[in-house]
């Protein structure tokens, strides 16, 4: 490999290897998906850093998150406009807090948010039911699905204000052991 | 600290600087925030802000992945961390600390390269989950275990008897005075093949480790009972395979015992979850990392039959606990009715297998029909851990326990099945060979052991428990081409309703890994008698390996039934280890209590295995000897059994609290919660009360200021308990 790579200044990948959990490599097939997503729109160069954003709709194609019922969620709260258009700092980030090395707080926070649809920064039950109802695919009936979602909450919340906070979900997520594996998407 | 952090960060305060500036070091610094529902991106920096005290720099590099924070946020961090001014005499620490971490990291990456299979096990946990994944896993740590226990014996022992016979060293008996008189016909046993062999015979041979493979490596008989001496080298062969023997053991148990110590922490930190079932699916049910379009409907289908599952126990608890008493008595009695039919069932396979085993052992046909007679052990066991458990799962079906109750009791059935059949098929070996334990009968008077039938006992064992190796790996092979290929073809090509109805096979976690279990038990159990089985067994499994992910991607379907990964790795690594307390009572007893055969092994005139050890300490120097006896004196072990007695208490001690101290955290935190809400509410009161005195005339201004004083009075007192000091205590 004689090429030394033009794509990002030594500077700026290590910058990228300090705040990821991505090595050097890694960063630099990422940055080939993220072109791959939108040849046309991502430039090669990423010398100087070009604010580049590639819409919602092409991101969800992307293999490891076009099956996935949450796919929407999951770029909006990576996203700094929280409408979904990520750009490469937001991509990087994404799937450095889904990969394996990513410890078990970082990923509680960003599962808070991904599950928290109306963005009000608590899990309400209509929260619950719309996660309920991506999970199974609406198969269940309307009676077993507010009946899941009151035990959930039930369960769940410690402060009995029918909500989960983060507090709540923290404390919840810290008792389930495959919660790192679950939570884990490779690229 | 994250913890509140992210909280400023999601809720920051209003208008009022933090009191404690100089205190926070340099994570996040909250200033101003316009709106409380705007998300992170309302933090800014505190670009003035004094150096943190202590500097590490990993520490800091650490932290900075581990933000919570978009990444530009992040890099603008790492520039202010970068920018800081360090102290002249530690910039050559921290750019070394800096280049040593960059190594560490490159090292980590090259070194992920060796590891066995590990993309393929990823893509496999990604199209089936998480429980399919631990049995692969499982499966890569018994190839692991049994390649280094391979290379063990090798340098050990295969080796050193390889070069010391090719080279014909100068070797001395161990034994030179022993009165062999008498004993001429116990030291009988000429296992050479003819010279020439058909075809058939050798295929024969090879398949049940008669003939040509007796007398060879592979079994005990072919090792001598010398040491060899030359230029001040000795090398004591009788002592080095048993030792050998004992190391193997010794490694394979600290082995699982790290593994089950990685696993049994995890199940500690987490509780033993299971509790929260219903939000603890909700939310960690789903697997992100799945892929296809296949993979993620049958996921879909899996959660919602999990919930249903769970519903329908609620249902089945409260119908259980509104039954009448004699409904209640005829339920405990069926389900003892049933048990006692499986345990009737059970004890039954075990007479069969203990007949099998006698009369295979006492039969000398050869020819095909001896082969099959030879295999009829195998055969035997093989049929029943297939049929039984087949039953049982039908008759747990009428005894009407919850679905994960039916499930744990059907593995420990299963277990038990298993474990203890191979266990009476030892049994029957060690009644035939010491006469029923009585030495004193006549077939074992004159050699201590049934000589007639079992010239050399240990190479027999070693067979049985190679045929039993071969005869798994088999059927296994047999079974993937002729069960489930074939059925994968009927189910996707023929559309009737029988094919509908069995549908394609799922692959079930529990009882494969329990076969791995048992065959990693036979190889324990032969290892002293068949010094080549672990090797044999490493190529097995990597063969099983290939076959099972072959049959796993074309043949398979996902299981629609729970496993929870974690708990059960626990649980098949505690059924590993009963297996191999089962294989070292079997070594304990052949190495201290039955006679050693007379005609041939590394024992051959010892009264035990196990006097190759004091021979050998007695040929020490006086120093080492009488150190090692002063180890072995009750001097030495009986402080050292109550000190790790004492170490034991102390560890089971520290779990408890730390359980505890758990518990009381957890408890905090509901604690805490509720404060807030509380404060909350007064908080609203007070603004509702304040609202209204300012809408009365401004005159009563004068009477409103000591009961705002008062009020924060109120507010200031309960923040002694409800707060911890650094966190801001103003109005939320």
């Amino acid at each position: 490999m004689g090429n030394k790579q033009t794509i990002f200044t030594d500077e700026q990948l290590d910058a990228y290897q300090d705040c990821t959990f991505f090595t050097r490599k890694e960063i630099l097939r990422l940055h080939g998906r993220y072109h791959e997503l939108a040849p046309h729109l991502v430039p090669m160069d990423y010398t100087n850093d070009p604010d580049v954003k590639v819409p919602l709709a092409l991101i969800v194609n992307m293999p490891e998150l076009k099956e996935n019922p949450f796919r929407n969620r999951i770029v909006e709260s990576f996203s700094e406009d929280g409408q979904g258009n990520l750009s490469f700092n937001d991509f990087v980030d994404m799937f450095s807090v889904l990969s394996e090395m990513a410890p078990r707080e970082l990923k509680a926070i960003y599962a808070f948010k991904i599950y928290d649809f109306n963005v009000d920064n608590y899990i309400c039950k209509e929260d619950l039911e719309k996660t309920l109802n991506k999970l199974t695919k609406e198969e269940l009936t309307p009676e077993e699905v507010n009946l899941v979602c009151e035990k959930a909450i039930e369960e769940a919340d410690l402060d009995g204000d029918n909500k989960l906070s983060f507090a709540d979900f923290e404390n919840m997520i810290s008792r389930a052991p495959d919660f790192l594996s679950t939570f884990h998407i490779r690229i | 600290m994250e913890l509140r952090e992210f909280n400023d960060v999601v809720h920051p305060p209003p208008d009022y600087p933090s009191p404690d500036v100089s205190q926070h070091s340099l994570r996040l610094r909250t200033v101003a925030a316009p709106a409380p529902a705007q998300q992170s991106s309302g933090v800014q920096f505190d670009w003035a802000s004094p150096p943190p005290e202590d500097a590490e720099d990993s520490s800091e590099t650490r932290n900075l992945r581990e933000l919570p924070l978009h990444m530009s946020l992040k890099r603008a961090v790492r520039q202010v961390q970068q920018m800081r001014v360090p102290v002249v005499s530690s910039s050559w620490n921290i750019k070394h600390s800096q280049t040593f971490r960059r190594f560490c990291e490159v090292a980590k990456n090259i070194l992920s390269y060796f590891v066995l299979w590990k993309r393929g096990i990823q893509r496999i946990g990604g199209h089936f989950g998480g429980g399919v994944q631990s049995y692969f896993l499982f499966l890569r740590f018994l190839v692991i275990l049994n390649f280094l226990s391979s290379l063990l014996i090798a340098a050990f022992v295969l080796i050193p008897s390889i070069v010391f016979r090719s080279l014909n060293f100068n070797s001395t008996s161990n034994i030179t005075i022993v009165n062999t008189t008498g004993l001429e016909t116990c030291m009988q046993y000429d296992p050479k093949p003819d010279a020439l062999m058909v075809f058939f015979n050798y295929f024969l041979d090879l398949v049940s480790g008669t003939g040509f493979m007796e007398y060879s490596y592979l079994f005990y008989g072919y090792y001598n009972n010398t040491m060899i001496e030359s230029d001040g080298f000795s090398y004591n062969i009788p002592l080095a395979y048993l030792l050998t023997a004992a190391f193997y053991f010794l490694f394979c148990f600290f082995c699982i015992i790290i593994r089950m110590g990685g696993t049994a922490r995890v199940v500690v930190e987490t509780g033993a979850g299971a509790a929260g079932g219903y939000c603890m699916l909700v939310f960690t049910g789903w697997d992100h990392g799945l892929q296809g379009d296949r993979a993620v409907k049958l996921k879909q289908n899996n959660v919602r039959y999990r919930l249903q599952v769970d519903l329908e126990e609620e249902r089945l608890k409260k119908k259980a606990a509104s039954l009448t008493l004699g409904q209640t008595v005829s339920l405990y009695a069926l389900r003892i009715f049933l048990n006692l039919i499986v345990l009737t069932l059970i004890v039954a396979t075990f007479f069969g297998i203990a007949k099998a085993t006698q009369f295979s052992q006492s039969m000398k046909t050869t020819g095909f029909t001896g082969l099959l007679l030879q295999y009829l052990p195998s055969m035997v066991i093989t049929a029943s851990n297939f049929v039984v458990p087949l039953l049982c799962d039908k008759i747990a079906l009428l005894e009407k326990y919850s679905p994960s109750t039916t499930v744990i009791l059907a593995l420990l059935r299963a277990v038990f099945l298993r474990l203890v059949s191979l266990g009476v098929l030892l049994y029957t070996l060690w009644e035939q060979i010491t006469c029923k334990g009585e030495i004193g009968s006549d077939d074992c008077k004159l050699c201590g052991y049934y000589y007639n039938q079992y010239k050399c006992w240990e190479t027999r064992v070693g067979q049985e428990m190679y045929k039993l190796t071969l005869f798994d790996f088999l059927i296994t092979v047999a079974t993937l081409i002729l069960v489930e290929f074939p059925r994968r073809i009927v189910v996707d090509h023929c559309s009737c309703k029988l094919s509908q109805l069995v549908g394609r096979q799922e692959f079930l976690v529990a009882p494969n890994v329990l076969a791995l279990v048992y065959s990693q038990t036979v190889v324990w159990t032969g290892a002293l008698f068949c010094p080549l089985l672990p090797f044999i067994n490493t190529l097995k499994f990597v063969i099983f390996y290939y076959c099972k992910k072959i049959t796993l991607f074309q043949n398979c379907q996902p299981a629609t039934r729970n496993f929870r990964s974690t708990t059960s790795n626990f649980f098949f690594l505690l059924v590993l280890l009963f297996g191999w307390m089962l294989a070292s009572v079997v070594l304990l007893y052949s190495v201290a209590k039955i006679h050693p055969s007379y005609g041939c092994g590394p024992f051959r005139l010892d009264p035990t295995m196990w006097d190759a050890v004091p021979q050998a300490v007695n040929m020490l120097s006086t120093t080492s000897r009488a150190f090692l006896f002063y180890i072995g004196s009750q001097k030495c072990s009986i402080p050292l059994f109550i000190f790790s007695c004492i170490l034991l208490c102390y560890v089971s001690a520290l779990t408890s609290v730390h359980g505890k101290s758990v518990a009381l955290l957890k408890s905090q935190c509901a604690l805490e919660q509720r404060d807030k809400q509380f404060l909350i509410r007064q908080i609203e009161e007070l603004n509702a009360t304040m609202q209204k005195a300012e809408h009365e005339p401004k005159l009563l201004n004068t009477e409103n200021e000591p009961f705002q004083h008062t009020a924060a009075t109120q507010w200031n007192q309960h923040n002694n308990y409800a707060f911890d000091p650094d966190e801001d205590p103003r109005p939320y």
